[in-house]
Parts: structure tokens; sequence; C-alpha cells
């Protein structure tokens, strides 16, 4: 995996950091990473993905976008209502970075299959438990996130975890099935950068992961905290 | 609590008109936000054009826009995710002769700014229109957010009192910058900016809230207004715009 003389210019900012380099790019472009729910939260890890210059992103979502959808999904815009989200945010991620591979999952169901072959799953969305013993059984790093109103959480969990008891995390109004209350989109684009910065740390292997902790962020009163995940 | 935004509120961002000094990093995540918030009307004030370095940071930008005004480009998305909101392209530099008559067609000011010349002539501009300021910085993996309403805490210079030595801060060319980090500056940013301009008020009024992206570490440092500060102070002695490139050693960046 080599960079092209754009790409060095592209990324220069990136490749000046001592934690990054040409080496730490590579790895990024070299990265494959499954993106599962693309609401206002997975649309700001999106598109901070595609631009960081990680190679192979694929966008699991089958919800049909909505206008209301646009009250924060910034990977979106109005002439794809109706498209299926993973498909519509997959446009403005090629318009970003033409160099990237974008895929796009549409159905439900198989998650050992969607997480497969992936360094990383980076989840909004979907089924925690499903996807926590299919990344850890294919070795796999993992990030959760998510979002109830103004308020949002995000853990990681790096490659070689063991599936920790999410149990703990329920009650927060985070997991995907819990969070009837929606989104503050600012908010929630709070909580989706911080996914995607897990998610660049982990395939850089640099700095402190969100490991073993929940980060958990209050958007009215502008408060962070941490919660302890075993 | 918990909720979105009230009807009422909302109906309140609608009339909401802000201005964002700058449409690269900070500004990206800022612009996007508002807009989808439903913000009446932004105004975009950057005179650069759309590089390829900026790429990986600034995603209101697409590839295709390399070497487009970023005003234009900028505008262009935000007209694609609310085409109800008005957007002012304003290709211009923020100077000390033109940032009066600005800000007073707007309620807020963002700072995305990635210069200290211009970000003393913001605070200063703020400060004697009256305008609350939200305010963030960018540096490697580190960032500062917080919100200076003149007359309910600390501004800039009560921060800051005078410039770094020129040369000694490096910018984001000289020192990189990861990509994500404006991202979750900007993303804060906007929402302080929304709730400001919703009524709320827990804000990030007189403290400043420190990131560092590396270890996932926040920190929170209070702030107050500086009764000596130049020109919110008790007896201020800066009454008028000045030269800010002068203030800052003759340089802009």
């Amino acid at each position: 995996m080599s960079l092209t003389e754009q790409e060095v210019v592209r990324y220069s900012r990136h490749i000046i950091l001592p934690e990054v380099g040409g080496r730490g790019q590579k790895k990024l472009k070299g990265a494959s990473i499954l993106l599962a729910g693309l609401g206002a939260a997975g649309s700001a890890a999106a598109l901070y993905l595609a631009a960081a210059g990680v190679g192979h992103l694929t966008l699991w979502d089958g919800h049909l976008l909505t206008a209301q959808d646009l009250e924060g999904g910034i990977a979106h815009d109005r002439s794809r209502i109706g498209q299926p989200r993973a498909r519509s945010a997959a446009v403005a991620l090629r318009a970003i970075n033409p160099a990237a591979q974008i895929d796009v999952l549409e159905r439900e169901g198989d998650v050992a299959g969607a997480v497969a072959g992936r360094h990383l799953a980076v989840a909004s969305s979907g089924d925690w438990q499903a996807l926590s013993a299919a990344a850890a059984g294919s070795g796999a790093g993992l990030i959760l996130y998510g979002t109830h109103g103004a308020e949002g959480a995000a853990t990681a969990l790096p490659a070689g975890f063991e599936v920790p008891d999410l149990a703990a995390a329920r009650g927060l109004g985070l997991f995907p099935e819990e969070n009837s209350v929606p989104a503050v989109a600012a908010a929630a684009g709070v909580i989706g950068v911080v996914a995607a910065t897990e998610a660049v740390k982990l395939i850089l292997g640099v700095g402190t992961p969100l490991a073993g902790r929940i980060l958990r962020y209050d958007g009215w009163t502008a408060r962070f905290w941490e919660e302890a995940l075993r | 609590m918990g909720g979105p935004f009230s009807a009422e509120e909302r109906e309140r961002l609608g009339r909401a008109s802000v201005l964002l000094i700058g449409t690269g990093g900070l500004g990206s995540p800022v612009a996007y936000q508002l807009a989808a918030a439903g913000v009446g009307r932004i105004g975009l004030c950057d005179m650069d054009r759309v590089d390829f370095s900026n790429l990986q940071r600034q995603v209101l930008h697409f590839t295709d826009d390399v070497g487009r005004p970023k005003v234009e480009s900028g505008a262009a998305k935000l007209h694609a995710l609310a085409p109800d909101v008005v957007v002012e392209s304003l290709p211009v530099a923020f100077t000390s002769e033109n940032a009066l008559e600005l800000l007073s067609r707007f309620d807020l000011v963002i700072d995305g700014s990635d210069n200290f010349a211009t970000r003393y002539l913001v605070n200063d501009a703020c400060v004697l229109s009256h305008k609350p300021q939200v305010h963030g910085s960018i540096f490697r993996w580190d960032g500062q957010v917080t919100v200076f309403q003149p007359g309910e805490g600390p501004c800039y210079r009560c921060l800051y009192p005078s410039p770094p030595p020129p040369g000694s801060v490096p910018s984001c060319a000289e020192a990189g910058v990861i990509g994500v980090l404006p991202g979750f500056i900007g993303s804060l940013m906007a929402m302080e900016a929304l709730k400001l301009l919703a009524g709320r008020s827990e804000t990030l009024t007189g403290r400043l809230l420190i990131y560092n992206a590396l270890d996932m570490d926040l920190a929170e440092v209070r702030v107050k207004r500086s009764p000596a500060c130049p020109i919110c102070g008790d007896a201020p002695t800066i009454t008028g715009l000045i030269d800010y490139v002068a203030f800052c050693g003759g340089v802009s960046q």
C-alpha cells in the first residue's frame, strides 16, 4: 500500500503529525471499516472517516431517507429523499474521497458476514450484542456510540476484546432499540466524531482509546463525564 | 431534558442569523449543523479557495471543489441540505474596515479563524458590537471551545491579554492537525451557538473546555472577566478597532 503524489498533498496535515506520518496514512488507506447506522451521528462519523483517508468503508443502513433525517443527517441531501440512507451517504463520501472504496449494505441480518474481513466495526445502530460477538469472533475492533436527544455516549473495544457486559450500558437510552427520542443533530455530531476519532486511533494504534470507559456528553449543559464499562 | 428543541425554540432558530468567520476545518461542521437545525440566515465569510490539503478535515468541500471559492462550495452544500436557509456568501477578508458593518447584520458570530490577528479582531468587534461569540481553536490533537458573551463573562482578551510572539506558534500547515479534531470542536461550537440562539442558559460562557483527542480527555477551566481587560474591563482603553496584524507582530498567520 503506497501513497500517490496527490495523496501526499491531500493528507499533508496528517503526515506531518508524528503519530501519523506516511506510515500511519498508509494504515488508514489499507483499513476496512463497517459503519452501521447513518442517522445524525453516523453521518458525521462517515464524513470524517472518508475525509481522513480510510480506504474501504462499508455503510450499513436499510432505512429510507426522510425529510426529518435531513434535520441532522449531514451526509445526506434533499435530492436523495426516499433512497436508502446507506446509498445516500455513499454519494457524499465518494465526492469527498473518490479514491476510497465505498460499499453499501441495505439488508438487516447477517451480522457475522457484515463484520467478516473488517478491521473495525463502528455502530450507532443494529444489534449490538450480535455485533460484539461477531467482532470478537473475527478479531475486529468495535466502537459503539449512540444518542438520545442532546445526550450521547461512545465506547471503544480494541481488537482482541472480550465481549463486555453490555447490560451495564443499558438504561442509558443509547442502545439503538432504546433511543426513541430524536437526536439533536449538533450533539449527535459531537458523539459521531468521537466515534470516528476512536476509529482513527485504533487503526493507527496511537493514544489512549476509550477502552473500558464510556464517554458521555450532555449537549444541554456542555458536560462530559465517564463511566466504567467492564 | 432529553428531547429536541421545542417548537418555540425552533421558531427562534428560524429567525436567527449567524456569521461564520472561516469555512474551513471549524466552519465546515458548524455550517452543516446550523443549516440542518434550521437557522434562518448564515453568512459565510472566507476569501480562500479550496485546496487539496483542506480535504482531510474540511468536509464542507469535496474533491471536485478544489480551486473553487470556499464560500461558493459551502453555499452549495447548505442549499442541498436545507433549501430554505438563506446563505450570504462573503468572499472577503474579515478586516477592521468591514468587521463592524458585517457584525451589525448578524445575531451571533462563530470564530473559526486560524490566526491570532483575526481572533483579536473578532473579539474586539464582538465586544464593541455587544454580540455573542462562540470561540474554538485546534492544534495537532488538541482543541479548545468556549463562549464569550459581552456583559456576562470574559472575552478572548481576558484569557489571552497579549498575542504569542510572532513565529512561536506553528500554523496547521507547519504543525499538522488530525482531521477529526475540527469535527469535534466545530460540532460543539454549533451546539453552543444553537443554545444561545434558542435562549437556553446553560452554555460554555465563563467555561473553557479543553480537549485532547489522543487520550480522549476533556477538562474544564472556569474563566472570569478581567477587571483590567483593555476592552471589556472596568476602564477600557480600546474603544475602536485597531491594526491587528501589527498588534500580533506583523504576521497574519
